[in-house]
Formats: structure tokens, C-alpha cells, sequence
């Protein structure tokens, strides 16, 4: 009431964006319960490798706060200077990606080159090019959007560059995040309105591609396979995804209660990274699964809902980053619930904002800056719209000079 | 789009070609998504509410165990609440190998903690790497285990047991018995006992990380039992005295070994029992296996003289005799019976059946069992409890030698009349003469305070009371063992001096010395029996080696159990008992006693 009051006295400079609320309730909502279940989860693997009680959670700390920090420069960057960088970032991205094979750079870590080097800590780039892929992706469609809409060479362009990613995911090996990126990658081309037809032609060559890197790794298939039937082989293959569901079975509807985790003492590997969910269904039961999801729920329609008035208001690019990163944090998270739940094959995914995980923390606080971001500039060209119906000669002058693209005024030109 | 136009999708808009709009398209979007949400719900559901119990099984498998709640073994007490065994609380370390090599560096430490050597230690590891749980050491003093937890190694746990203690050590190390590592009972009284002092262990249901470590209890399956405390009817006090005393007589006369039994007349209450050699049950590695034997219940001796006064109980039932008559004549000393020559030391001469006692004459002693029906005289000995278990209830007790009365041979019969041709146990005897002292009343031996022991009468108590009379004769001047004389009280026993049955009949240079007695002998409260094994230093006789350690043991059982001497009215009416020798408050009057007679072979 006040805001309003003075927004009246004083005279209205401009359009004004704001950054979505329940988006952010939603995002900080899951960090709060991520620092929580990783206390609860990692005090016991700490404890057995005699590091402290804590080490993981002041590691996660740490990444969260270097993350807020990440994710604060992100919401005050022009997600136009952004625009303007997609292609060199795409190239730092790659760059990245192809230095996990240089000998000493990049690390070898149970048998997946994943990992680069950086002397203090180490990073995983994929988790920057998810993010770089979101925007390169976002200015493509932004910039040849006839030919996405039109053509099969406009719409094969972005996922060409997708599959060049997901090529170098897949030497790593990553499977999960190169199946990821693919998925995020047709997401965001179908809601950038290329056509059923030759999406689906695109998808052809995919599937015996993703066939044969499924069956050429016999790691991998057993991985596929055994998700089916755990109990086959307990104490093997089926190890990790059957101690995570004796883990959630365990919790019921309320779970055993925080902190009374039987399977995270030891038990349950990765219990603070991959496997977070089934601690949080152990001990925060249903409820906890639910509510998990349901704040996932919350944070990604509310990015692809405000993507979707971004595109309709004419912030193409935010819209499309809004999409891309909602779908990107949506599917892994629905990805990593799954592996948990036994419903997928078991892959090296995190729960974004939850799991412990130095690279994947920082790069999910990035992204949710920038798509915090994203949020700011569709309101504020909501808010311009608003002003331009009811103030239309204030409106006109500076508002949307201020927020529309180049192109688009070239297109209105047209 | 145009952003000047104010609402969106407008049909012109579109692009040929083009799909269906944004909204449509998001909405195909949102869809696939929120199934997929429904989906995951729909499968936690699923296993977390509909499959719950198989998982749960599954996890119970895995990480629920039940574990033992120990319970700590009764405590045994003697008679006046002295504890003689007490359960003490240990620790026992054990190890998961394959973790604690994992910290190989650790393990220098962790034997300088437990006190082996690092090599062997990391060898003994070694070989048990494929194990799960593997002892290091057991029975530790709680606070050196606690040092050994306290380095922290990892793999290293400890479990909670007991240890049994003996206060008493070897003093009362037959009688106990002991237990074994795992607290059961291996002989002895806890043995006996065991299932009273046991207990029954608890059980709990934990749940146990992937290390071993109990993290929660869950639930008590069963509740723990502790074992029963259990008092005993030895006396502590009477059993050291019995214990020195014996340990002395059998240094001073070099013998092998030695038993003594003392029981409680009225109620056949076992107050000490010693037997030495013995061990130390708190250290019983390296005792040897003879050296556990309780002697005064599993080893079998020949009589001897001890015997007499149950012979007499045959010859005072028959009729035929009275303590004075008729006299028996024992002249020469000998009596060449089918071809074997029975004799005493001296030649006594005409002697009353007292007599025969008093100075422990064989000869005496075979013609009164040649006068003697057949079964009568088997049967008085089978009365008295020869050739049965006394049903003590202790562990590996014997029952002695005792051939059927028809199959008995003429001289078979007089020899079994002075205490050859049948085996006993010191138990036995002792508890033939408690029956005499407890007017022919016979109890069962028993090691258990206050315990129903069975009273039932053998002989008149009018030939009990005499036989008991007679016997003093034995402490008086003239007798076999004045060395066994208390002052203020009268002893009356009986004296015994066997040959050692050896491979091909008797040992002539070995012998077992015996006494056998009653005290106060007016109203016997106390019976003792001291065998002396194969002395081999100064004396051999019975009244010379056994009597003196049974008169030292009486009169210390005497003063502990506060019983009055026998003639005490007479202290009240003239002062100090005086006797030839003066005051007879003192000391014993001394006389050298009489040798009784072993023979000098077998039949």
C-alpha cells in the first residue's frame, strides 16, 4: 500500500521489473532444505572417513555462498550482455568440455574423465555448459527464429551444436547429463516453435546414436538394466539403487524423522550427492518426496509460465533462458527423483539446489540467478506494457525503446 | 511478435508452417511434466505405503540384529555372606580385519594397547582378513579396553562380558569349581549350579551401521536374567584353618596329598572341604588336571581302621555285644585266619569291644565280623552309606567300593572288619560318622545352606550314643590319637592307617593316614575327616600325622562356631578344669598315642 502510495507521488521514471517471488521462495525453499539433508546425510560418510562431522557441510556452505554470489551478479547482468556473449561462452564451454582429456588438466575419477583441475578445487564443466548451452541455444532461437519455424537446416543448427556436447558428454562418459542436455536442447526448440515434423526427423538418428552409446559400455547397460530389478543382484549392480529404496520404503509417510537415517550410515553411497532424495524419503517419508517435487513444481512452472509471457511480451531471449533453465533444473531434478525411486536407470546426477557437490551447487545458483534475472526483465516489460496501456506517450518513449531487442524493432519495421 | 500489439497469439501473427503456439506448445510441455511428476509421486507412493514391508524387510536383513544383553553370574556366598565367587565385569576387543588393515599404519599402536606384538598382530589380522569378527583379546580390565578404544582405530570395537573372580583363590577352588570364557560352569559347585547361577542373557534387537556399531536399540526381545546368587553352607573362616592346617602336615610329613571334610552334625551341612594339591581358579592356566580333582568326593580310599566304629554299629545291633562285653580274645597279637595272618602292633591281649576300638585292634576287629551275620554286617555298611552316592550333588562324586554281603568270602568278611576290601570317600566317611554323632541319624551331605537334607535314621540312637562313647576312649590316655585332643572338649574319633593298594596288592611303605572324629564329643556339632596320602616323613600313623591337624582345625571350628565344651557345667562349679598336667584351660594333656596296626598285606 505504501509502495504504491509513493510510487504515485513520485513520478514514474520508467518500467519496473521485479523478480518472482514464489520463483524465489521456490529456489530458496529447496537450497534451505539442500543444506539441511546434507548435514543430515553427510555427517555419517565424514564421520567414517574420520574428516570431521561437518566437512560436507561447510563444503556445501561454501559452494552455496560462492553460488549466492554467482547467482547475485547473474540477477543485475543484462541478460542482453548475455546475449551478446552466447557464442564465446559456447566456446569457453566446449573449450572446457575438451580440456577434461588433456593429461593433468583434467581428472580421472572412477573411471570418467569429468573433472578439470583447477589446483584448489576442482570443476566440472558440464555443469557451466548446461547453462551456456541454455543461452546459446535461447540467442539462436532468438536470432534465426524464422528458420527454426521454417526450416530444417534453422532447427538442425542448435542441435547439432547440442550433439557436438553431447559427443564430448559421452567420451567423458556422461550419459546422464549428455541425455539431459538432448532433452533440454528439443524442449527448448519445441517451445521455440519448430515444427513436429522435423523435430521428429531429428530425432531419428538420435536413437540408434543413444542405442549404441547405451549398449557399447557394458558398465552402462548394466546400469540400464538393473533399475529394472534390483534384487536380481543386490550386492553388485543393483547395490546402490536397492539400499535407496530399502531408504524410501523405510520413510512411509512421514518419514523415520531428520536425522534417524539408518541407510545413510554407510549404507547408501553417495548418500549426500546422487542419492540425497532417498535420505529425504527416509526421513522426511512422502512429505518430504512431495514436497521436494513440489517446490520443483512451483519454481519451474513459475519459469515457464513467466518464460511464456516473456516470449508474448517480446522478451524472446529472457523467455527462452527462462525456458531453457526451468526445463534444465525441472528434468534433472526429475531425472535424479527417479534414479532415487528406482524408476530410471541409475545415472551420476544430482538433485539441483539439494545434493552436496561443489561444480553442480555453484552452477544450479548461477543458473537460478539467471533465470531470476529473466523473471526481472519479463516483469519489467509487463510492467512496461501495463504503463504503455495506461500511459501511452511516457510509455512509448523509453520503456519499450529500453526493452525491446534490435531485432525485433527490425521486425516491426518490416 | 510485435510488443505493441496487446494480446498474442493473433492467427496473423503465425508463421506458415509454423506449429501450434507457444501456449499450446507449453501446455504439450507442462503436460509431459507434470505426468511425469504424477508419475514419480505415484512411485514413492508406491514404495513408500504400498511395498513398505518388503523394503523394510529388506533393510531389517541388512542392518537389524539382535544382540546379546550379558548378564552377570550369580554371586556364591558362603555361609555367613562371604563372597567366595564374584562376577566382575571385562571387556573383551574384537576386530573387523579388513578395516583395520585398511589403517595398517594404526596398528603398532593398537598392539602396544593390547600388549602383543605389532607383527604377529598384523599376521593374526592377516590371516583372517576374510572375517567379519575376529577376537583380540578377551577378558580385558574395562579401563585397559577403554585405552584401546580410545586410540580410535577403526574396525576395533569392544563387547561387554563377565568375568568370574575367587577371592578365596585355591582355598576354596574345589569346592567352587570354576567357570570357563564363555561364564559356564565347568566344575565344581558352578558347575552343579550352573543353570541357577547362569542366568539367562537378554537379547535386544539394534540397528547396526555398515561398520558394526549399534546405533539404536530398538526393542528388548528378552529380558535379561541375572543369575541367582547362591550361599553355600562352607564356612570361609573353617575352610582356611582346614586349608593351612593341611597345607602344613603335608609339608611337615612330606605327603602327596591330603583332604579333609568337616560337616555340621545336626544338619549334614558341609562346612569346609579342602583337598591339597590344589590351583589357583583365578589363574588356571598351567594347574594340572589332577590338581582340580576335589579329592574328598572322587578319590576313593580304603578305610582302614577309620571303619571300626561302623562295625561296631553292626555288632551293638546284633545283640551279641555291649560295649564291655563279651571280652575278645586279640593274645599274640596275631590271628592266622584261612592261611592270612591278621595282627595289631602289641598284643593286646583280652580286650572289650571297647577296647577294640581303643586301641584299634585288627584282630579284634575280624573275630567280632567273623561273629557277625553276613547281611547284617553288609547291611550296617550299606546303611552308613558305603558303596552309595551320599547324593551331595556334586559333580563326579563316586560312590565308592562296596561288594554285595552274599558274595563276601568268610575272610573277606574279617577283613572288611577293620577297613580293608572296600572303598570310600572322604565325604562318605565323614558322613557315616555324623550319623553316629547325630544319634544314627543320617543326613544327606549338602553343600547348600539351610537345604532339606533328608533325615533318616540307620541305628538306634542308643547304639549311636554308645559307639560315640567309645570312640572318646581313642583321644583318652592309652588311645590312638591323643594328639587329636581340644582342650575343654572330648574328641572322640577314631584313628586309621591303611597300606596303599599298589599294583600287585599293598605298598609296604606307603600308607594312607586317616582320622575320623566327633566334637563335643557329649553333643557332637562337628565332624571331621583328615586324610594324609603316602606321608613320607617321621610318621605314617593316622594318629600321628591326620589327628593332630583334625584338633587344630576343631578347636579354631570350635571357638569360630561358638560352641560349648562339653563338661562346662563343671566350670561353673569348681573353676578351671584341672588336669594332671595342671591347667586344663590351656592345652591338651599330651600323651603319646598308641600305634594302630595296619596289616601288612592283603589276602
Amino acid at each position: 500500500m505504501f509502495g504504491f502510495g509513493s510510487s504515485q507521488a513520485i513520478k514514474r521514471q520508467g518500467p519496473r521489473g521485479s523478480f518472482d517471488l514464489p520463483l524465489l521462495v521456490a529456489l530458496v525453499g529447496l537450497a534451505g532444505l539442500g543444506v539441511v539433508m546434507v548435514t543430515s546425510s553427510s555427517i555419517a560418510v565424514a564421520d567414517s572417513q574420520h574428516i570431521g562431522a561437518f566437512y560436507y557441510l561447510k563444503k556445501h556452505l561454501f559452494y552455496l555462498a560462492l553460488g549466492l554470489v554467482l547467482a547475485g551478479l547473474a540477477m543485475r547482468t543484462e541478460l542482453k550482455q548475455v546475449e551478446k556473449y552466447a557464442f564465446p561462452l559456447l566456446l569457453v564451454g566446449g573449450a572446457m568440455l575438451v580440456a577434461v582429456f588433456v593429461p593433468h588438466f583434467g581428472m580421472r575419477i572412477n573411471g570418467a574423465r569429468r573433472w578439470l583441475n583447477l589446483i584448489v578445487l576442482s570443476f566440472q564443466p558440464v555443469e557451466a555448459v548446461k547453462l551456456i548451452l541454455v543461452v546459446y541455444v535461447a540467442s539462436f532461437l532468438v536470432r534465426h527464429r524464422e528458420s527454426v519455424e521454417t526450416r530444417f537446416w534453422g532447427l538442425l543448427r542448435p542441435v547439432l551444436v547440442a550433439g557436438i556436447i553431447v559427443l564430448l558428454l559421452l567420451a567423458q562418459p556422461d550419459f546422464g547429463s549428455a541425455t539431459l542436455i538432448i532433452a533440454v536442447t528439443i524442449g527448448m526448440v519445441w517451445l521455440g516453435g519448430a515444427r513436429p515434423l522435423y523435430l521428429m526427423l531429428m530425432g531419428l538418428p538420435l536413437m540408434p546414436l543413444l542405442a549404441i552409446a547405451a549398449t557399447s559400455e557394458s558398465y552402462r547397460m548394466k546400469r540400464l538394466t538393473s533399475f529394472m530389478d534390483p534384487w536380481k543382484d543386490p550386492f553388485n549392480d543393483g547395490f546402490q539403487l536397492t539400499q535407496s529404496l530399502m531408504a524410501i520404503g523405510r520413510g512411509e509417510w512421514t518419514g523415520v524423522g531428520l536425522g534417524s537415517s539408518v541407510l545413510k550410515l554407510s549404507y547408501l553411497p553417495e548418500a549426500h550427492t546422487d542419492f540425497i532424495l532417498a535420505v529425504i524419503g527416509e526421513e522426511l517419508g512422502l512429505a518430504g518426496i512431495a514436497l521436494v517435487i513440489g517446490l520443483f513444481a512451483l519454481a519451474v512452472g513459475r519459469g515457464l509460465y513467466l518464460g511464456l509471457k516473456g516470449v508474448e511480451v517480446g522478451q524472446r531471449f529472457a523467455g527462452y533462458v527462462a525456458f531453457g533453465v526451468s526445463l534444465m533444473l525441472g528434468l534433472q531434478a526429475m531425472v535424479s527423483i527417479g534414479v532415487n525411486l528406482g524408476a530410471l536407470p541409475t545415472k551420476g546426477l544430482t538433485l539441483p539446489l539439494i545434493s552436496s557437490g561443489g561444480s553442480s551447487v555453484l552452477m544450479t545458483c548461477a543458473m537460478a540467478g539467471v533465470l531470476l534475472r529473466a523473471t526481472f526483465e519479463i516483469n519489467r516489460a509487463l510492467d512496461a506494457r501495463q504503463m504503455a496501456t495506461r500511459m501511452p506517450a511516457m510509455a512509448v518513449a523509453d520503456a519499450n525503446a529500453a526493452v525491446a531487442s534490435p531485432r525485433e524493432r527490425e521486425a516491426v519495421a518490416a | 511478435m510485435n510488443p505493441r500489439r496487446p494480446m498474442q497469439p493473433s492467427p496473423g501473427g503465425r508463421r506458415r508452417g509454423a506449429g501450434p503456439s507457444p501456449r499450446r506448445r507449453m501446455l504439450l510441455v507442462v503436460g509431459v511434466l507434470s505426468l511425469a511428476s504424477l508419475g514419480l509421486v505415484a512411485r514413492a507412493f508406491d514404495l513408500q505405503v504400498m511395498q513398505k514391508q518388503f523394503y523394510q524387510d529388506q533393510g531389517d536383513a541388512r542392518f537389524l540384529r539382535e544382540v546379546k544383553i550379558p548378564v552377570s553370574r550369580g554371586t556364591i556366598f558362603d555361609r555367613n555372606g562371604e563372597p567366595l565367587a564374584v562376577s566382575t565385569p571385562v571387556m573383551s576387543i574384537w576386530a573387523n580385519p579388513p578395516q583395520v588393515l585398511e589403517n595398517a599404519d594404526r596398528i603398532p599402536d593398537l598392539a602396544a594397547a593390547l600388549g602383543v606384538d605389532a607383527g604377529e598382530l598384523k599376521e593374526h589380522l592377516a590371516q583372517r582378513a576374510d572375517r567379519e569378527f575376529v577376537y583380540l583379546r578377551r577378558q580385558m580390565p574395562p579401563e585397559a579396553a577403554q585405552a584401546v578404544l580410545d586410540l580410535d582405530i577403526p574396525g576395533i570395537n569392544a563387547q561387554r562380558e563377565f568375568r568370574r573372580y575367587y577371592p578365596s583363590g585355591e582355598v576354596t577352588a574345589h569346592v567352587l569349581g570354576f567357570t570357563n570364557i564363555d561364564d559356564h560352569g565347568q566344575e565344581g559347585l558352578e558347575l552343579a549350579f550352573d543353570d541357577w547361577l547362569s542366568g539367562k542373557p537378554g537379547a535386544k534387537r539394534v540397528i547396526r551401521d555398515r561398520m558394526g556399531h549399534v546405533v539404536e536399540d530398538v526393542e528388548q526381545v528378552r529380558e535379561p536374567k541375572p543369575g541367582k546368587n547362591l550361599t553355600l553352607s562352607i564356612d570361609r573362616r573353617i575352610q582356611f584353618l582346614a586349608y593351612n592346617e593341611l597345607k602344613n602336615a603335608l609339608t611337615e610329613f612330606d605327603a602327596a596329598s591330603g583332604s579333609m571334610v568337616i560337616l555340621d552334625v545336626p544338619t549334614g551341612e558341609v562346612l569346609a572341604m579342602v583337598n591339597l594339591p590344589t590351583y589357583n581358579p583365578n589363574a588356571l592356566a598351567g594347574s594340572k588336571f589332577s590338581d582340580r580333582r576335589n579329592r574328598a568326593v572322587t578319590d576313593l580310599i580304603e578305610p582302614g581302621s577309620t571303619i571300626k566304629p561302623v562295625l561296631m554299629a553292626a555288632a551293638l545291633s546284633s545283640g551279641k555285644y555291649t560295649p564291655t562285653s563279651p571280652l575278645i580274645d586279640t593274645t599274640g597279637g596275631h590271628w592266622y585266619f584261612q592261611g592270612h595272618d591278621i595282627h595289631d602292633t602289641h598284643n593286646y591281649g583280652l580286650l572289650t569291644p571297647t577296647g577294640v576300638i581303643t586301641k584299634s585292634s585288627n584282630v579284634g576287629a575280624a573275630r567280632i565280623a567273623m561273629t557277625l551275620d553276613t547281611a547284617l554286617m553288609y547291611n550296617t555298611y550299606r546303611a552308613f552309606g558305603f558303596g552309595n552316592s551320599t547324593n551331595s550333588g556334586f559333580p563326579g562324586e563316586s560312590s565308592g567300593l562296596l561288594r554285595i554281603g552274599r558274595d563276601w568270602r568268610p575272610l573277606e568278611q574279617a577283613i572288611m572288619g577293620y577297613g580293608y576290601g572296600l572303598n570310600v570317600t572322604p565325604l562318605q566317611l565323614a558322613n557315616a560318622y555324623a550319623t553316629l554323632g547325630d544319634h544314627g541319624v543320617m543326613h544327606t551331605p549338602s553343600f547348600i545352606k539351610g537345604a532339606d537334607n533328608d533325615p533318616r535314621a540307620i541305628v538306634s540312637p542308643q547304639v549311636a550314643d554308645e559307639i560315640v562313647q567309645m570312640m572318646e576312649t581313642v583321644t583318652a590316655p592309652g588311645g590312638t590319637a591323643t594328639t587329636a585332643r581340644i582342650a575343654n572338649y572330648i574328641v572322640a574319633g577314631k584313628t586309621g592307617t591303611a597300606h596303599k593298594a599298589a599294583a600287585g596288592g599293598y605298598s609296604r611303605t606307603n600308607y594312607t593316614a586317616a582320622f575320623a572324629g566327633l566334637v563335643p564329643a557329649s553333643h557332637p556339632r562337628l565332624v571331621g575327616v583328615v586324610i594324609i596320602d603316602d606321608p613320607q616323613k617321621r610318621s605314617y600313623y593316622g594318629g600321628m600325622v591326620s589327628a593332630p591337624v583334625f584338633a587344630r582345625v576343631m578347636e579354631g571350628a570350635l571357638r569360630l562356631l561358638d560352641v560349648p565344651p562339653d563338661n562346662i557345667g563343671r566350670w561353673y562349679a569348681g573353676g578351671p578344669l584341672m588336669s594332671p598336667n595342671g591347667l586344663a584351660g590351656s592345652k591338651p594333656p599330651t600323651d603319646t598315642p598308641i600305634d594302630d596296626a595296619p596289616v601288612e598285606d592283603e589276602p
